[in-house]
């Protein structure tokens, strides 16, 4: 019928428009990973390669491996910059975690003088920018002497504003009476918070759980102010170093961009399912 | 104290000593730090400092380099919100669409910039963008169109930004969109669709107000993000060319920790928060009168 | 044996020893057990001083942990570092830099006498202040000319010339020759070429004890004149480093056949010599309004930090990069050429590349010592990019730059009346 060939046909065209949509926002990211194979020089060349004439490794080599030239080290220090990212970024997750999730129920459902008047100031607080604060910060850690060394990092991503405002939002759909209820059954507070909303707030603590991970493994400009010993660089502020510089050797540059985006977007391909629902829904199950 | 008062000083008081420490102590130190002129003589003499009051601030507006952050800034958020909110928009509507297949598929990809680090796409962008070796120039040029000087010319830096700014954020308000949009209520969809209400009518009257509170979040968040812009023009344009692209932050962290006037970029500070908080009056104000918020 | 080869000899024999007498030095030094000392220098000095580190070590246990700061990002760097107490033990500056680090109290007296001595001429003054000397020079980097030798041999000239005027005509015939291509590699985002011209043509360019812009004189203007006729008429691009990704790809594929730069552009020649043949170029003094003039060089000094906990083996790491067998090393690596006079006897460096630095290394340009030239070399620099592309004219561009000059140098101008600053 008409109805059914007009149904078919905007089908068509809908998903059609989805995939080149997708096929587009992808190709950068597809294009980076092929230009990272390729042999050095290639791809400056018109009209622009999309794929290698021979897959080569020696981008990766070049920039991971540690080689000895003439009795001397030389070393991109790659690789320790991504041991650094993921000490970080793991560390920072599970304090951040351990300080706003408590805090952020504690919102939500807790009883105490001036809360409303500080969950308002917490909401201004969303408005100043934090770069505001950044030069007197890195005055403060100096005095603390916290400059260039991982705490300095860290400490900053801890002051979860959003992240407590996040928790907050999920935990006010917990039902009163289910909570009462357990503390007619005598139940301490901790106990309640860990026994009963804990579990129901599992999609949401993970979705903040990557959200962590991912803002602190892509934090660019306060490491790159407080670290200055090339050891305890992050990724990012490792491979900037090189970027401004090394701007004619765009297969190595490729290399390094890949190696810094690919363990974050493989973490969020493999979590979908976890995150999509916490971002969609922010429902709780029950 | 009650027992949730104890428990609930027990969970909050960590994270709000941090917030304290790092965010409130420092923010209250750059109104100090913004009447002085700590310059480079201050670390090497603490005598040297001097409380100028305004004098920073007075000495800004003399800054041509100043007003033209301010320009550039202006521009990006002007332009850059409509391009990203549009942008997420238009591809929520796309994929909420009834008839698409495979849909979380196509989620996690559109979501997939939004998950990779400024400084490593800002690399392949800055390939992408060559005004001789770049993919768009060689796409232009096959619909017919002239290479555009994407990073030198000053007049297209800013839309050569845009639209890397663009690709990599719209993934995160499209999802949030989606959410939104699967709110609408359905009972009032079909009752528009049987009144004879157009697909644009539909939309116009339905859906837009139903998911106007979430635009508006959406749009004051975008503004204050395009505010804030600073990786970007560090990492493909270096501020230029011709300071085109020097944002307010850029030319705070230039001020500050390039030449050590941490007076003057205090000032700098202090300036973005007010033009940030006043624009997100603005935009409240706006969303209260048409009661979305 | 000829007195050539003698002379060799007895250098090598005299590199030898003074090499031998750093590292017995160097050996003297107390082992504190393999704790090592850290290390900055900028790009190429910082890749390849790992490779100057070896003998260090082997000499004195001490592991030297090297970092390679991009110029880009130095200044911040550095100054972060200061602030936070970071500053690595031993650290290399470029010349203009010392007196703000001195100012700063990063950078730590010279001890020994015979540190800096033995030294070419005119290299020692940028790094005292007051009475006291702050670094030990370590290169020099005199700007010269690398010209393509086919591309002008074709529009007949052996040698570019060395007035502006023979320089314009030169560029026009080469440009009418390949219109398409342009002939001077002169970015806007590289200060040198511009501030070589203020400096050839006489201009003082700041006045007042040095508190005050004087950039409106006749000479800056006939500065700031020639180059944006360069730019207007077509022979150098309208372009930013940003834009031109790789100038040495460029310069071999014969897009400009004049590129003015310094020494380590003899390294990146050398390791790309299937691209550009060595027959194919040559280096040249850089042209003046009326022949050659004093130009500024960059040259690098080495300090080390006021803080450092192992001053005796920093100083001793100085004395052994700076001798004049390792800079010797250095130049044949890099391309940098060395700070030491007694390094200059080698015959490798009287050769006809090396000549013209060599000349003009001996009129170099006095710049300003104030602690903020850095900051105002790259303002000037802006101005002149903006005049090139029509945004202002010369006239409103030097009165822009005068008036950011004075604000720059307010502070400076602030403790000079109150008698704080000389």
């Amino acid at each position: 019928m008409a109805v059914n060939r007009r149904k078919r046909l905007r089908t068509i065209l809908v998903n059609g428009a989805v995939a080149l949509l997708t096929a587009v926002t992808l190709l950068p990211l597809a294009w980076m990973v092929t230009v990272s194979f390729m042999p050095r020089g290639e791809s400056s060349r018109f009209p622009p390669p999309f794929w290698p004439s021979r897959w080569s490794g020696e981008n990766y080599y070049e920039l991971l491996v540690r080689r000895l030239i003439d009795g001397a080290w030389f070393d991109y220090r790659i690789m320790p910059a991504l041991w650094n990212s993921v000490l970080i970024a793991v560390v920072s997750t599970a304090l951040g975690l351990l300080l706003t999730v408590p805090a952020g129920y504690a919102f939500a459902k807790l009883r105490f003088t001036g809360r409303e008047r500080l969950l308002r100031l917490l909401i201004a607080a969303l408005v100043v920018p934090g770069q505001v604060a950044m030069l007197p910060l890195f005055l403060m850690f100096r005095e603390l002497g916290l400059v260039n060394s991982y705490a300095g990092v860290i400490l900053p991503s801890l002051a979860g504003i959003f992240a407590i405002l996040f928790v907050r939002q999920a935990t006010l759909r917990i039902p009163d009476e289910m909570l009462d209820a357990a503390r007619l059954d005598g139940a301490s507070e901790p106990r309640i918070f860990a026994s009963i909303v804990l579990p129901l707030l599992m999609p949401i603590v993970v979705t903040l759980a990557l959200f962590l991970f991912l803002g602190s493994w892509n934090d660019f400009l306060w490491p790159l102010i407080v670290l200055s010993d090339q050891h305890k660089y992050t990724l990012p502020v490792a491979v900037a170093g090189i970027v401004r510089e090394h701007a004619a050797d765009g297969e190595l540059m490729m290399a390094a961009a890949v190696v810094t985006t690919l363990p974050v977007l493989a973490l969020f391909v493999a979590l979908q399912r976890f995150y999509m629902r916490g971002l969609l829904g922010g429902s709780v199950k029950g | 104290m009650t027992r949730q008062e104890r428990t609930a000083w027990l969970f909050t008081a960590p994270v709000l000593a941090v917030i304290a420490l790092v965010f409130v102590l420092p923010t209250a130190l750059a109104l100090g730090l913004s009447v002085t002129d700590y310059s480079i003589y201050a670390l090497a003499d603490w005598s040297a400092l001097r409380f100028v009051g305004l004098g920073n601030f007075t000495g800004l507006l003399s800054t041509p380099l100043f007003w033209r952050a301010l320009a550039n800034t202006a521009l990006f958020a002007a332009l850059g919100v409509p391009m990203a909110v549009g942008a997420s928009l238009a591809a929520a509507l796309l994929l909420h669409d009834t008839t698409v297949r495979w849909a979380p598929f196509w989620r996690v990809a559109l979501f997939a910039p939004y998950v990779t680090s400024v400084v490593a796409t800002a690399i392949v962008w800055r390939f992408l963008l060559n005004t001789r070796f770049g993919l768009i120039n060689y796409a232009l040029g096959l619909v017919g169109l002239g290479p555009v000087d994407w990073l030198g010319d000053p007049h297209a830096s800013i839309p050569a930004i845009l639209l890397f700014v663009t690709w990599k954020i719209f993934g995160y308000n499209m999802i949030v969109f989606i959410a939104a949009l699967s709110a609408v209520p359905a009972d009032l969809m079909e009752a528009a669709r049987l009144d004879g209400a157009s697909r644009w009518g539909r939309f116009r009257h339905v859906t837009l107000p139903a998911i106007g509170p979430t635009l508006l979040l959406a749009a004051v968040m975008s503004v204050a993000g395009f505010l804030q812009l600073f990786a970007e023009p560090y990492v493909m344009t270096l501020g230029g060319p011709a300071q085109s692209t020097v944002t307010v932050l850029y030319f705070m962290f230039d001020e500050g920790f390039k030449w050590w006037n941490l007076g003057q970029a205090s000032a700098v500070a202090l300036i973005l928060f007010l033009a940030i908080l006043a624009v997100t009056i603005v935009q409240t104000r706006i969303g209260r009168r048409y009661e979305w918020l | 044996m000829t007195a050539a080869v003698e002379r060799a000899e007895s250098v090598s024999r005299r590199g030898v020893l003074a090499g031998a007498g750093a590292l017995a030095t160097a050996a003297c030094v107390p082992r504190s057990g393999g704790r090592g000392l850290r290390f900055w220098a900028m790009s190429y000095e910082g890749d390849y001083a790992p490779l100057l580190m070896t003998a260090f070590t082997r000499a004195t246990g001490l592991d030297v942990d090297v970092q390679s700061v991009p110029w880009t990002a130095a200044h911040e760097k550095l100054l972060t570092a200061q602030a936070g107490g970071s500053l690595p033990d031993v650290f290399m500056l470029p010349a203009g830099w010392i007196g703000e680090f001195a100012m700063i109290g990063a950078i730590a007296p010279v001890p020994a006498p015979a540190l800096v001595a033995d030294l070419v001429p005119g290299v020692l003054a940028p790094a005292r202040v007051g009475a006291r000397t702050y670094a030990v020079p370590w290169s020099v980097a005199p700007q010269v000319q690398f010209y393509r030798r086919d591309l002008l041999a074709e529009v007949g000239y052996d040698a570019p010339p060395q007035d502006w005027a023979g320089w314009r005509r030169m560029g026009h015939a080469l440009k009418r020759r390949r219109p398409d291509e342009f002939v001077f590699l002169m970015l806007l985002n590289w200060p040198g070429a511009l501030l070589g011209m203020l400096f050839q043509s006489g201009a003082r360019l700041l006045r007042d004890h040095d508190t005050r812009g004087n950039f409106r004189t006749p000479e800056a203007r006939a500065a700031f004149a020639f180059y944006l006729s360069l730019y207007a008429e077509g022979l150098a691009p309208v372009a930013l480093s940003t834009e031109v990704q790789d100038p040495l790809a460029a310069f071999g594929q014969g897009r400009y056949a004049i590129w003015p730069s310094g020494p380590t552009t003899l390294l990146d020649l050398s390791r790309r010599q299937a691209e550009i043949p060595p027959d194919r170029w040559g280096t040249a003094q850089l042209a003046g309004p009326r022949g050659p003039g004093p130009v500024p060089a960059i040259n690098a000094c080495l300090c080390v930090s006021a803080a450092t906990a192992h001053p005796a083996a920093a100083w001793a790491l100085v004395r052994h990069l700076t001798s004049a067998a390792n800079e010797l090393r250095f130049q044949r690596m890099i391309g940098t050429l060395p700070a030491r006079a007694s390094a200059w006897h080698v015959p490798r460096l009287a050769g006809p590349v090396i000549a013209p630095f060599a000349a003009q290394m001996r009129s170099v340009a006095p710049v300003p010592m104030v602690v903020e030239w850095e900051r105002i070399q790259i303002e000037v620099q802006l101005v002149a990019e903006r005049i090139v592309r029509g945004l202002t004219t010369i006239d409103q561009g030097l009165a822009a730059i005068d008036a950011r000059v004075d604000a720059i140098l307010a502070k400076r101008r602030a403790l000079v009346e109150a008698g704080a600053i000389a």
